[in-house]
């Protein structure tokens, strides 16, 4: 049984999944628009799904280019840059070129091409300082590992602003409470009527990433391994505790493929994952419980 | 996902003597524990058609280790043909192979086996995301070229 902790849900589609915002009273108009504008911007910036974004455009001038980045970028890439040295380039942002061949394109062509490029290796391909990107030739960002946690993160952080302190900010499988403590089900990514477990969190972020939805063909789904440019294997769900959504969202990416496990720990967070021959581990102090 | 079957084709891997079909039914008349929908990772190809009671099996499996004859005990519960809960004993007390089997024991028990969200008293739901019409449109459009095709 799923009980709603708070009266108000506002329901939207955005960089094409679906959110919810849970608030105790409806948001202002003003707020509201304010939280629209700026997913909308987010949306212009990094996403590589329309044409006009900052990522199109870096993906498609020729020759060298030099780019002024946004000031949500450091955060960010700096994230994306403590995880693609943790596993040793295997969570990258530079995945788009491969992500396109395989058929996770603009158009959703969604068959995989013959000829599927490598992912260029970060210190080849761009140079970043924390203002300006520098790119060798056209490079296809993708900030698919960790971009809609953050985005989270900072709708999270306008409301926080605009006085809006008890919410819950909910991008579909990327979510953000504060001061709304959750009990949120583990969903078992082979039967959604099935959780494998509960996730208790009192405030903080909760990521749930899966192989079984964004899928399209015989192993082919959208959580790549950079090192190897092809779907990963091994896993199929994993889900992170973290303080904030842009460490559990890329974290919950980077579990697909550190076998270890180690990197949570690092930044307080907590995990499950499930793998593929039906073994579910979690870490040490887990907050809630799994159903072994 | 490790289909009952598959998991069934696990143990008698390790050499067991005991095959399904012999094991003495010690619970046949018992009432077993929620049974599992067989969900997606059922292999479309897998022959499902023998039907089995309803109960818990026990088998005892003997093997050859390097250090001699060594087993393990194995307790299924089968409900609709599905397999809900599996528990291995190990026999042995020491040394290497005491090891293995406990690593074996827990291997098995840790397959998951999950939860009705419905009995679940919680506040959200957690996986994947939703994926937007566009994706979905795109999807549906290639499963039916798969068919025609």
């Amino acid at each position: 049984m799923i009980v709603d902790p708070l009266p108000v849900a506002w329901r939207f589609e955005a960089i094409g999944t679906a959110w919810r915002i849970d608030t105790r009273e409806p948001l202002a108009p003003d707020v509201a628009d304010a939280v629209t504008a700026r997913i909308d911007r987010f949306d212009r910036d990094w996403s590589r799904f329309r044409p006009d974004s900052l990522v199109s455009r870096i993906a498609t001038t020729p020759g060298p280019g030099r780019w002024t980045l946004p000031d949500d970028a450091p955060a960010l890439l700096g994230f994306y840059r403590e995880l693609y040295t943790a596993t040793r380039g295997r969570v990258s942002p530079l995945v788009g070129r491969t992500l396109e061949a395989l058929g996770y394109d603009a158009a959703y062509r969604l068959r995989a091409a013959d000829d599927i490029p490598p992912v260029p290796a970060w210190d080849d391909a761009i140079a970043w300082d924390g203002t300006t990107l520098e790119t060798v030739r056209p490079v296809l960002v993708d900030v698919g590992a960790a971009g809609k946690g953050y985005l989270v993160d900072l709708v999270s952080d306008l409301l926080t602003e605009a006085g809006v302190a008890q919410h819950i900010v909910d991008a579909s499988g990327d979510l953000r409470t504060r001061g709304v403590p959750m009990r949120i089900a583990l969903e078992h990514p082979l039967d959604p009527r099935k959780a494998v477990g509960v996730a208790e969190l009192p405030d903080g972020a909760f990521c749930a990433s899966a192989t079984n939805r964004r899928a399209w063909g015989d192993g082919l789904h959208h959580v790549l391994d950079a090192a190897t440019g092809m779907p990963v294997r091994g896993v199929l769900a994993t889900w992170v505790i973290a303080p904030t959504a842009l460490v559990a969202d890329g974290l919950a990416t980077a579990l697909f493929v550190d076998p270890e496990g180690e990197s949570p720990s690092r930044h307080g967070a907590h995990f499950a994952r499930l793998f593929d021959d039906g073994r579910l581990e979690s870490s040490a102090d887990f907050p809630g419980e799994v159903f072994l | 996902m490790t289909t009952p079957r598959a998991r069934l084709l696990a143990v008698a891997g390790l050499g067991l003597t005991a095959a399904l079909a012999g094991c003495a039914a010690t619970n046949a008349g018992g009432t077993p524990g929620t049974g599992s929908e067989p969900g997606g990772g059922i292999d479309p190809g897998a022959d499902t058609s023998a039907e089995y009671t309803d109960g818990t099996y026990t088998a005892e499996g003997s093997y050859v280790a390097p250090s001699g004859p060594e087993s393990i005990t194995v307790e299924i519960t089968l409900a609709d043909d599905i397999v809900t809960a599996v528990t291995v004993t190990p026999h042995a007390t020491s040394g290497n192979q005491a090891q293995f089997q406990s690593q074996f024991a827990n291997g098995i028990a840790a397959v998951v086996q999950g939860k009705d969200i419905d009995t679940l008293a919680v506040s959200r739901v957690g996986g994947s995301s939703l994926t937007s019409g566009g994706f979905n449109q795109a999807l549906e459009a290639i499963k039916a070229e798969a068919l025609a095709g």
